[in-house]
Protein backbone atom coordinates (compact mmCIF):
# COMPACT_ATOMS: atom_id res chain seq x y z
CA UNK A 1 0.00 0.00 0.00
CA UNK A 2 1.28 3.11 -1.50
CA UNK A 3 1.43 6.11 0.92
CA UNK A 4 0.31 9.94 0.14
CA UNK A 5 4.38 10.63 0.01
CA UNK A 6 4.73 7.60 -2.28
CA UNK A 7 1.87 8.80 -4.34
CA UNK A 8 2.92 12.63 -3.80
CA UNK A 9 7.02 11.76 -5.65
CA UNK A 10 5.94 9.74 -7.77
CA UNK A 11 4.08 12.54 -9.25
CA UNK A 12 7.23 14.33 -9.31
CA UNK A 13 9.52 11.80 -10.83
CA UNK A 14 8.14 12.81 -14.26
CA UNK A 15 9.69 16.86 -13.91
CA UNK A 16 12.33 15.07 -11.57
CA UNK A 17 13.76 13.30 -15.23
CA UNK A 18 13.15 16.21 -16.90
CA UNK A 19 15.05 18.29 -14.75
CA UNK A 20 12.20 20.68 -13.81
CA UNK A 21 12.46 20.70 -9.72
CA UNK A 22 13.57 23.66 -8.22
CA UNK A 23 16.65 22.37 -5.84
CA UNK A 24 14.73 22.33 -2.70
CA UNK A 25 12.14 19.86 -4.51
CA UNK A 26 14.83 17.51 -6.30
CA UNK A 27 16.03 17.16 -2.84
CA UNK A 28 13.09 16.34 -1.48
CA UNK A 29 12.45 13.87 -3.98
CA UNK A 30 16.01 12.22 -3.99
CA UNK A 31 15.38 11.89 0.03
CA UNK A 32 12.42 10.15 -0.55
CA UNK A 33 13.96 7.91 -3.37
CA UNK A 34 16.45 6.80 -0.40
CA UNK A 35 13.87 5.00 1.50
CA UNK A 36 11.00 4.11 -0.64
CA UNK A 37 11.81 1.14 -2.99
CA UNK A 38 8.67 1.22 -5.31
CA UNK A 39 9.49 4.92 -5.76
CA UNK A 40 12.93 3.63 -6.85
CA UNK A 41 11.49 0.83 -8.96
CA UNK A 42 9.22 3.54 -10.29
CA UNK A 43 11.71 5.80 -11.53
CA UNK A 44 14.12 3.45 -13.20
CA UNK A 45 10.95 2.41 -15.42
CA UNK A 46 10.09 6.06 -15.83
CA UNK A 47 14.02 6.49 -17.20
CA UNK A 48 13.32 3.27 -19.65
CA UNK A 49 10.01 4.93 -21.02
CA UNK A 50 12.00 8.41 -21.95
CA UNK A 51 15.27 6.67 -22.91
CA UNK A 52 12.40 4.62 -25.49
CA UNK A 53 11.19 8.38 -26.20
CA UNK A 54 14.63 9.48 -26.91
CA UNK A 55 15.96 6.21 -29.01
CA UNK A 56 12.54 6.22 -30.97
CA UNK A 57 13.85 6.58 -34.56
CA UNK A 58 12.47 9.99 -35.57
CA UNK A 59 10.20 9.71 -38.58
CA UNK A 60 11.89 11.70 -41.65
CA UNK A 61 9.39 12.86 -44.16
CA UNK A 62 10.42 12.83 -47.68
CA UNK A 63 12.20 15.27 -49.57
CA UNK A 64 8.84 16.30 -51.53
CA UNK A 65 7.88 18.43 -48.26
CA UNK A 66 11.07 20.70 -48.21
CA UNK A 67 10.73 20.76 -51.75
CA UNK A 68 7.25 22.05 -52.07
CA UNK A 69 8.08 24.71 -49.32
CA UNK A 70 10.68 26.37 -51.22
CA UNK A 71 8.60 26.59 -53.78
CA UNK A 72 6.12 28.11 -51.96
CA UNK A 73 8.14 30.46 -50.41
CA UNK A 74 9.75 31.66 -53.64
CA UNK A 75 5.91 32.17 -55.08
CA UNK A 76 5.49 34.11 -51.42
CA UNK A 77 8.28 36.24 -52.65
CA UNK A 78 7.18 37.14 -55.81
CA UNK A 79 3.82 38.19 -54.70
CA UNK A 80 5.35 39.72 -51.94
CA UNK A 81 7.46 42.08 -53.99
CA UNK A 82 4.50 42.94 -55.26
CA UNK A 83 3.19 43.82 -52.31
CA UNK A 84 6.23 45.80 -51.43
CA UNK A 85 5.66 48.03 -54.49
CA UNK A 86 2.51 49.06 -53.48
CA UNK A 87 3.14 49.26 -50.38
CA UNK A 88 5.71 51.56 -51.28
CA UNK A 89 2.97 53.84 -53.61
CA UNK A 90 0.50 53.53 -50.24
CA UNK A 91 3.53 55.02 -48.59
CA UNK A 92 3.81 57.27 -50.60
CA UNK A 93 0.52 59.13 -51.00
CA UNK A 94 0.74 62.56 -49.45
CA UNK A 95 3.65 62.96 -51.30
CA UNK A 96 0.77 62.20 -54.60
CA UNK A 97 -1.50 64.45 -52.77
CA UNK A 98 1.44 67.34 -52.55
CA UNK A 99 2.10 66.66 -56.57
CA UNK A 100 -1.70 67.07 -57.42
CA UNK A 101 -2.08 69.75 -54.86
CA UNK A 102 0.77 71.59 -57.19
CA UNK A 103 -0.54 71.12 -60.29
CA UNK A 104 -3.80 72.48 -58.93
CA UNK A 105 -1.91 75.92 -58.10
CA UNK A 106 -0.04 75.61 -61.35
CA UNK A 107 -3.91 75.79 -63.10
CA UNK A 108 -4.93 78.28 -60.60
CA UNK A 109 -1.91 80.80 -61.05
CA UNK A 110 -2.08 80.02 -65.10
CA UNK A 111 -5.26 80.35 -65.13
CA UNK A 112 -5.19 83.96 -63.10
CA UNK A 113 -2.14 85.05 -65.61
CA UNK A 114 -4.03 84.47 -68.47
CA UNK A 115 -6.83 86.16 -66.74
CA UNK A 116 -4.65 89.62 -65.70
CA UNK A 117 -3.13 89.71 -69.18
CA UNK A 118 -6.79 89.26 -70.67
CA UNK A 119 -7.59 91.91 -68.86
CA UNK A 120 -4.57 94.22 -69.31
CA UNK A 121 -5.39 93.52 -72.89
CA UNK A 122 -9.37 94.27 -73.09
CA UNK A 123 -8.08 97.59 -71.12
CA UNK A 124 -5.74 98.49 -73.83
CA UNK A 125 -8.73 97.25 -76.31
CA UNK A 126 -11.73 99.51 -74.20
CA UNK A 127 -8.69 102.66 -74.24
CA UNK A 128 -8.24 102.20 -77.83
CA UNK A 129 -12.59 102.05 -78.40
CA UNK A 130 -12.75 105.08 -76.47
CA UNK A 131 -9.49 106.92 -78.04
CA UNK A 132 -11.63 105.75 -81.30
CA UNK A 133 -14.65 107.14 -80.29
CA UNK A 134 -13.14 110.17 -78.97
CA UNK A 135 -11.49 110.84 -82.36
CA UNK A 136 -15.21 110.08 -84.19
CA UNK A 137 -16.83 112.70 -81.87
CA UNK A 138 -14.13 115.13 -82.58
CA UNK A 139 -14.47 115.09 -86.24
CA UNK A 140 -18.39 115.33 -85.40
CA UNK A 141 -17.81 117.82 -83.42
CA UNK A 142 -15.41 120.23 -85.64
CA UNK A 143 -17.58 119.20 -88.77
CA UNK A 144 -20.93 120.25 -86.54
CA UNK A 145 -19.60 123.35 -85.86
CA UNK A 146 -19.02 123.93 -89.52
CA UNK A 147 -22.62 123.70 -90.02
CA UNK A 148 -24.47 126.32 -91.97
CA UNK A 149 -27.41 125.73 -89.73
CA UNK A 150 -26.66 127.72 -86.19
CA UNK A 151 -28.56 125.02 -84.10
CA UNK A 152 -25.75 122.39 -85.52
CA UNK A 153 -23.28 124.83 -84.73
CA UNK A 154 -24.25 125.39 -80.77
CA UNK A 155 -24.65 121.34 -81.01
CA UNK A 156 -21.17 120.81 -81.96
CA UNK A 157 -19.95 123.34 -79.52
CA UNK A 158 -21.87 121.57 -76.91
CA UNK A 159 -19.78 118.85 -77.65
CA UNK A 160 -16.65 120.59 -75.74
CA UNK A 161 -18.45 118.43 -72.64
CA UNK A 162 -17.05 115.00 -73.94
CA UNK A 163 -13.55 116.68 -74.25
CA UNK A 164 -11.47 116.61 -70.64
CA UNK A 165 -8.59 117.72 -72.29
CA UNK A 166 -9.72 119.58 -75.36
CA UNK A 167 -6.43 119.11 -78.36
CA UNK A 168 -5.58 122.20 -79.64
CA UNK A 169 -8.10 121.59 -82.85
CA UNK A 170 -10.90 121.55 -80.41
CA UNK A 171 -9.53 124.37 -79.05
CA UNK A 172 -9.18 126.15 -82.65
CA UNK A 173 -11.84 125.37 -84.12
CA UNK A 174 -14.20 127.33 -80.17
CA UNK A 175 -11.77 130.39 -81.10
CA UNK A 176 -12.94 130.63 -84.91
CA UNK A 177 -16.57 130.62 -83.18
CA UNK A 178 -16.39 133.12 -80.99
CA UNK A 179 -14.38 135.35 -83.18
CA UNK A 180 -16.11 134.75 -86.45
CA UNK A 181 -19.32 133.13 -85.80
CA UNK A 182 -22.44 135.27 -86.98
CA UNK A 183 -24.67 134.03 -84.42
CA UNK A 184 -24.64 135.37 -81.23
CA UNK A 185 -26.05 132.07 -79.48
CA UNK A 186 -23.10 130.51 -81.09
CA UNK A 187 -20.41 132.54 -80.23
CA UNK A 188 -21.96 132.83 -76.29
CA UNK A 189 -21.62 129.14 -76.41
CA UNK A 190 -18.23 129.32 -77.67
CA UNK A 191 -16.95 131.48 -75.26
CA UNK A 192 -18.57 129.64 -72.34
CA UNK A 193 -16.84 126.49 -73.52
CA UNK A 194 -13.60 128.20 -73.94
CA UNK A 195 -13.79 129.77 -70.37
CA UNK A 196 -13.05 126.44 -68.54
CA UNK A 197 -9.96 126.61 -70.40
CA UNK A 198 -9.07 130.51 -69.91
CA UNK A 199 -5.86 129.52 -67.99
CA UNK A 200 -4.27 128.27 -71.35
CA UNK A 201 -2.34 131.31 -73.25
CA UNK A 202 -4.23 130.41 -76.57
CA UNK A 203 -7.44 131.07 -75.08
CA UNK A 204 -6.60 134.36 -73.42
CA UNK A 205 -5.67 136.03 -76.59
CA UNK A 206 -8.57 134.63 -78.27
CA UNK A 207 -10.44 136.24 -75.63
CA UNK A 208 -8.20 139.37 -75.97
CA UNK A 209 -8.84 139.46 -79.71
CA UNK A 210 -12.57 138.97 -79.54
CA UNK A 211 -12.96 141.68 -76.71
CA UNK A 212 -11.66 144.11 -80.06
CA UNK A 213 -14.45 142.70 -82.05
CA UNK A 214 -17.39 141.67 -80.33
CA UNK A 215 -20.42 143.73 -79.83
CA UNK A 216 -22.40 141.71 -77.77
CA UNK A 217 -22.40 143.10 -74.56
CA UNK A 218 -23.12 140.06 -72.21
CA UNK A 219 -20.13 138.50 -74.12
CA UNK A 220 -17.84 141.59 -73.74
CA UNK A 221 -18.58 141.40 -69.98
CA UNK A 222 -17.98 137.33 -69.73
CA UNK A 223 -14.92 138.31 -71.49
CA UNK A 224 -13.81 141.12 -69.29
CA UNK A 225 -14.81 138.65 -66.16
CA UNK A 226 -13.32 136.11 -67.31
CA UNK A 227 -9.50 137.77 -68.15
CA UNK A 228 -9.61 140.04 -64.81
CA UNK A 229 -9.84 136.84 -63.43
CA UNK A 230 -6.96 135.63 -64.61
CA UNK A 231 -5.46 139.03 -64.48
CA UNK A 232 -4.50 139.45 -68.10
CA UNK A 233 -3.05 142.52 -68.02
CA UNK A 234 -2.75 142.21 -72.03
CA UNK A 235 -6.33 143.05 -71.55
CA UNK A 236 -6.04 146.39 -70.06
CA UNK A 237 -5.50 148.06 -73.51
CA UNK A 238 -8.63 146.31 -75.28
CA UNK A 239 -10.72 147.29 -72.55
CA UNK A 240 -9.31 151.03 -72.07
CA UNK A 241 -10.29 151.08 -76.37
CA UNK A 242 -14.00 149.82 -75.60
CA UNK A 243 -14.52 152.60 -72.78
CA UNK A 244 -13.55 155.04 -75.34
CA UNK A 245 -15.82 153.86 -77.72
CA UNK A 246 -19.09 155.33 -78.31
CA UNK A 247 -21.41 152.39 -78.98
CA UNK A 248 -20.35 150.35 -76.08
CA UNK A 249 -23.05 150.12 -73.54
CA UNK A 250 -22.86 152.27 -70.35
CA UNK A 251 -22.81 148.80 -67.77
CA UNK A 252 -20.37 147.29 -69.87
CA UNK A 253 -17.85 150.47 -69.40
CA UNK A 254 -18.85 150.42 -65.34
CA UNK A 255 -17.45 147.16 -65.56
CA UNK A 256 -14.76 147.64 -67.47
CA UNK A 257 -13.92 150.37 -64.60
CA UNK A 258 -14.75 148.48 -61.97
CA UNK A 259 -12.55 145.81 -63.82
CA UNK A 260 -9.50 147.87 -64.68
CA UNK A 261 -7.83 148.28 -61.03
CA UNK A 262 -8.23 144.57 -60.57
CA UNK A 263 -6.02 143.73 -63.31
CA UNK A 264 -3.60 146.66 -62.31
CA UNK B 1 20.76 33.86 -37.17
CA UNK B 2 20.50 29.90 -35.93
CA UNK B 3 21.32 30.62 -32.93
CA UNK B 4 18.52 33.55 -32.57
CA UNK B 5 15.10 32.11 -30.56
CA UNK B 6 12.32 31.27 -32.74
CA UNK B 7 10.09 33.96 -31.67
CA UNK B 8 12.86 36.63 -33.15
CA UNK B 9 13.10 34.61 -36.16
CA UNK B 10 9.31 34.52 -36.73
CA UNK B 11 9.10 38.21 -36.13
CA UNK B 12 11.22 39.05 -38.45
CA UNK B 13 9.65 36.75 -40.95
CA UNK B 14 6.16 38.84 -40.03
CA UNK B 15 8.19 41.91 -40.86
CA UNK B 16 8.94 40.43 -44.24
CA UNK B 17 12.52 38.31 -44.08
CA UNK B 18 10.60 35.60 -46.09
CA UNK B 19 13.91 33.58 -46.09
CA UNK B 20 13.95 33.24 -42.24
CA UNK B 21 11.18 30.70 -42.60
CA UNK B 22 14.01 27.98 -43.74
CA UNK B 23 15.46 28.30 -40.61
CA UNK B 24 12.20 27.84 -38.84
CA UNK B 25 11.43 25.26 -41.68
CA UNK B 26 14.60 23.00 -40.87
CA UNK B 27 14.23 23.41 -36.82
CA UNK B 28 11.04 22.04 -36.72
CA UNK B 29 9.34 20.21 -39.48
CA UNK B 30 10.40 16.77 -38.73
CA UNK B 31 8.42 17.38 -34.98
CA UNK B 32 5.59 18.31 -36.65
CA UNK B 33 5.68 15.65 -38.93
CA UNK B 34 6.35 13.00 -36.06
CA UNK B 35 3.55 14.60 -34.58
CA UNK B 36 0.93 14.59 -36.99
CA UNK B 37 2.39 10.62 -37.46
CA UNK B 38 2.18 9.65 -34.38
CA UNK B 39 -1.46 10.88 -34.20
CA UNK B 40 -2.62 9.64 -37.84
CA UNK B 41 -0.34 6.61 -38.24
CA UNK B 42 -0.51 8.20 -42.09
CA UNK B 43 2.43 9.16 -43.13
CA UNK B 44 1.46 10.40 -46.50
CA UNK B 45 -1.65 12.46 -44.92
CA UNK B 46 1.17 13.80 -42.39
CA UNK B 47 3.35 14.80 -44.84
CA UNK B 48 0.89 16.85 -46.49
CA UNK B 49 -0.66 17.84 -43.46
CA UNK B 50 2.77 19.38 -42.27
CA UNK B 51 3.07 20.92 -45.85
CA UNK B 52 -0.32 22.52 -44.90
CA UNK B 53 1.36 23.93 -41.76
CA UNK B 54 4.28 25.70 -43.36
CA UNK B 55 2.18 27.06 -46.21
CA UNK B 56 -0.36 28.92 -43.24
CA UNK B 57 2.64 30.14 -41.21
CA UNK B 58 3.87 31.74 -45.02
CA UNK B 59 0.32 33.19 -45.25
CA UNK B 60 -0.51 34.01 -41.93
CA UNK B 61 3.38 35.35 -40.97
CA UNK B 62 1.75 38.39 -40.31
CA UNK B 63 -0.90 37.71 -37.65
CA UNK B 64 1.88 35.95 -35.58
CA UNK B 65 1.85 37.59 -32.07
CA UNK B 66 4.12 37.61 -29.56
CA UNK B 67 3.92 34.42 -27.84
CA UNK B 68 6.19 31.16 -27.72
CA UNK B 69 6.74 29.84 -31.40
CA UNK B 70 6.45 26.18 -30.65
CA UNK B 71 2.92 27.01 -29.16
CA UNK B 72 1.65 29.19 -32.41
CA UNK B 73 3.24 26.50 -35.21
CA UNK B 74 1.58 23.64 -33.02
CA UNK B 75 -1.73 25.16 -32.61
CA UNK B 76 -1.84 25.28 -36.33
CA UNK B 77 -0.84 21.77 -35.98
CA UNK B 78 -3.65 20.56 -34.34
CA UNK B 79 -6.07 22.54 -35.81
CA UNK B 80 -5.13 21.02 -39.44
CA UNK B 81 -5.41 17.79 -38.13
CA UNK B 82 -8.81 18.10 -36.74
CA UNK B 83 -9.98 19.99 -39.74
CA UNK B 84 -8.95 17.12 -41.72
CA UNK B 85 -10.76 14.52 -39.81
CA UNK B 86 -13.79 17.08 -39.75
CA UNK B 87 -13.75 17.34 -43.48
CA UNK B 88 -12.53 14.21 -44.86
CA UNK B 89 -14.49 11.66 -43.21
CA UNK B 90 -18.50 10.92 -44.28
CA UNK B 91 -19.71 10.14 -40.90
CA UNK B 92 -19.17 13.06 -38.26
CA UNK B 93 -17.98 10.80 -35.22
CA UNK B 94 -16.11 12.91 -32.79
CA UNK B 95 -12.68 13.73 -34.14
CA UNK B 96 -10.67 11.70 -31.13
CA UNK B 97 -11.90 8.86 -32.04
CA UNK B 98 -11.47 8.66 -35.47
CA UNK B 99 -7.80 9.63 -34.95
CA UNK B 100 -7.20 6.69 -32.64
CA UNK B 101 -9.06 4.59 -35.48
CA UNK B 102 -7.00 5.78 -38.00
CA UNK B 103 -3.84 4.73 -35.95
CA UNK B 104 -5.48 1.42 -34.72
CA UNK B 105 -6.17 0.23 -37.72
CA UNK B 106 -2.99 -0.26 -39.84
CA UNK B 107 -2.62 -3.60 -37.80
CA UNK B 108 -0.08 -5.08 -40.16
CA UNK B 109 2.09 -1.97 -39.96
CA UNK B 110 2.39 -2.30 -35.89
CA UNK B 111 5.06 -4.28 -35.95
CA UNK B 112 7.29 -2.54 -37.54
CA UNK B 113 6.98 0.83 -35.03
CA UNK B 114 8.24 -0.78 -32.01
CA UNK B 115 6.85 -0.83 -28.73
CA UNK B 116 6.73 2.56 -27.60
CA UNK B 117 4.39 3.25 -30.24
CA UNK B 118 2.14 0.57 -29.45
CA UNK B 119 2.02 1.83 -26.13
CA UNK B 120 1.44 4.80 -27.34
CA UNK B 121 -1.05 4.02 -29.70
CA UNK B 122 -3.11 2.22 -26.67
CA UNK B 123 -3.27 5.42 -25.02
CA UNK B 124 -6.66 7.63 -25.52
CA UNK B 125 -6.12 9.96 -28.70
CA UNK B 126 -6.10 13.03 -26.05
CA UNK B 127 -3.63 11.64 -23.72
CA UNK B 128 -1.23 10.39 -26.67
CA UNK B 129 -0.95 13.70 -27.95
CA UNK B 130 -0.39 15.34 -24.48
CA UNK B 131 2.18 12.64 -24.36
CA UNK B 132 3.88 13.43 -27.37
CA UNK B 133 4.05 17.08 -27.37
CA UNK B 134 5.05 16.68 -23.71
CA UNK B 135 7.77 14.58 -24.53
CA UNK B 136 8.89 17.66 -27.15
CA UNK B 137 12.01 19.38 -25.40
CA UNK B 138 10.94 22.11 -26.87
CA UNK B 139 7.59 22.44 -25.60
CA UNK B 140 7.51 23.19 -21.93
CA UNK B 141 4.41 23.07 -19.99
CA UNK B 142 4.10 26.34 -20.94
CA UNK B 143 3.32 26.25 -24.10
CA UNK B 144 1.72 23.24 -23.78
CA UNK B 145 -0.80 25.58 -21.77
CA UNK B 146 -0.91 27.74 -24.35
CA UNK B 147 -1.56 25.23 -27.35
CA UNK B 148 -4.13 23.11 -24.99
CA UNK B 149 -6.01 26.35 -23.37
CA UNK B 150 -5.25 25.35 -19.61
CA UNK B 151 -2.63 26.18 -17.40
CA UNK B 152 0.76 24.34 -16.59
CA UNK B 153 -0.11 23.19 -13.11
CA UNK B 154 -2.97 21.22 -14.79
CA UNK B 155 -1.10 19.54 -17.49
CA UNK B 156 2.01 18.56 -15.02
CA UNK B 157 -0.51 16.86 -12.54
CA UNK B 158 -2.46 15.19 -16.04
CA UNK B 159 0.67 14.70 -18.18
CA UNK B 160 2.65 12.73 -14.69
CA UNK B 161 -0.69 10.41 -14.36
CA UNK B 162 -0.88 9.61 -18.14
CA UNK B 163 3.11 8.86 -18.16
CA UNK B 164 2.20 6.70 -15.30
CA UNK B 165 -0.29 4.22 -17.62
CA UNK B 166 2.44 4.71 -20.45
CA UNK B 167 4.58 3.28 -18.40
CA UNK B 168 2.48 0.68 -17.26
CA UNK B 169 1.53 -0.43 -21.03
CA UNK B 170 4.94 -0.07 -22.41
CA UNK B 171 6.74 -2.49 -19.31
CA UNK B 172 3.51 -4.86 -19.68
CA UNK B 173 4.15 -5.13 -23.57
CA UNK B 174 7.99 -5.46 -23.22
Amino acid sequence: MKSEKDKFISSQLPAYLDGLLSPKERQQVEDHLAVSESCRKELEELRMLFTAFEEEQVQIPSDRLRVQFDQALEQEKLSQSKVVQLGKNKGGWPFNLLKIAASVALLIAAFQTGRILEMEKSDQDVAAILEESLQIKQTAMLSLMENQSASKRIQGVGYIEEFPNPDEAIVQALAKRLLHDENDIVRLNAFEALTSLASSETVKSVFIEALGKEKNPSIQIGIIQALVKNKEKKAVAPMQRLLEQEDTQPFVKNEIELALPKII
Amino acid sequence: MEALPDEIIMRKVADGNLDLLKVLFDRHHRHVYNYLFKMSGDAMLSEDLTQDVFYKLIKYRSSYKDGAFVSWLFSIARNNLKTHFTRNHKYHEPVDVLAYKAVANDAEQREEYGQLHNALNQLSPQDRELIVLNRYKEIRYEELAEIMGSTPGALKTKVSRILKKLRIIYLESN
